[in-house]
């Protein structure tokens, strides 16, 4: 069975998607699905997703919109990021090279995340965690 | 002293060491991660030599373009021959560092601050004693 307990959308300039960051990571403190401690690597994955929809998704396209999520499924909070473009496949985004300038945000949610998949049919990268006690 | 008021990164030259301490985590948000680079590219490229100590003591967590950003800066450093060195990381810092291998390119002191500017003080004293030998007498 799948919750939603947070949904939230915005123009894609990162003004609007820092605001949208605020309110998922409280939410998140709020539900118990982090505590204080996890906060800084959950903002991370969910700061790295969403810059992702907002540039490389919506090319910074201020009409277009990103949809964030956050729904309790369980032993899982699954994490959504929908935009309007034309998605990728996350197993097809390489590791980078150590003075490569970009291209991290992946290998970073690959690592702090239990999933992550971009669903194809809903334009829309999934990521997912087990809740983190104490 | 520091030069600074309403900067990203608050520069106080400490012995012949530029301690830069990053003020909040917010600063390196996505509204102004590219700020925060060209703003210590841009100090970096006005003093050759410079031995910057960026400290990261109110910063709980980095995103992957603040990574894109130190290695500008990174970059800046060589190319005025100054040495660039990373203090104060948190956990979580230190393992999206190594993570990305990033460990491997950057310096980092596993000190606070305090410690990581005697190390660092200490590091360049060494360099000049050894270059006092080598010079022909």
């Amino acid at each position: 069975m799948s919750t939603v307990f947070f949904h939230e959308e915005f123009p894609s300039t990162f003004e609007a998607m820092t605001v949208t960051l605020d309110h998922a990571v409280a939410a998140l403190l709020r539900e118990g699905w982090i505590q204080k401690d996890h906060e800084p690597c959950t903002r991370l994955c969910l700061e790295e997703a969403l810059v992702n929809a907002v540039r490389h998704g919506n090319d910074n396209d201020a009409n277009r919109t990103v949809k964030l999520s956050l729904a309790d499924e369980g032993e899982c909070c699954t994490i959504r990021v929908r935009d309007e473009g034309g998605g990728f496949c996350v197993d097809q985004v390489a590791f980078p090279e150590t003075e490569q300038m970009g291209g991290r945000g992946i290998c970073l949610i690959r690592h702090f995340m239990e999933r992550v998949e971009f669903d194809t049919n809903a334009n829309c990268l999934e990521m997912s965690f087990r809740r983190k006690a104490c | 002293m520091s030069e600074a008021n309403d900067q990203i990164v608050d520069f106080t030259q400490e012995g012949r060491v530029i301690v830069g301490t990053i003020r909040t985590s917010s600063v390196l948000s996505a509204i102004n991660v590219a700020e925060f680079g060209n703003e210590v590219v841009a100090y970096v490229e006005a003093r050759p030599g410079v031995n910057l100590l960026l400290n990261f003591e109110h910063v709980d967590y980095l995103s992957s373009a603040v990574l894109t950003e130190l290695l500008r800066v990174n970059k800046a450093i060589e190319s005025v021959q100054g040495k660039l060195r990373l203090c104060s990381l948190s956990k979580v810092i230190l393992e999206v560092f190594q993570i990305t291998n990033l460990d491997t390119m950057f310096t980092i002191f596993d000190e606070d601050l305090d410690g990581g500017r005697r190390r660092f003080q200490r590091a360049l004293e060494i360099q000049d004693q050894e270059a006092a030998w080598k010079e022909p007498g």
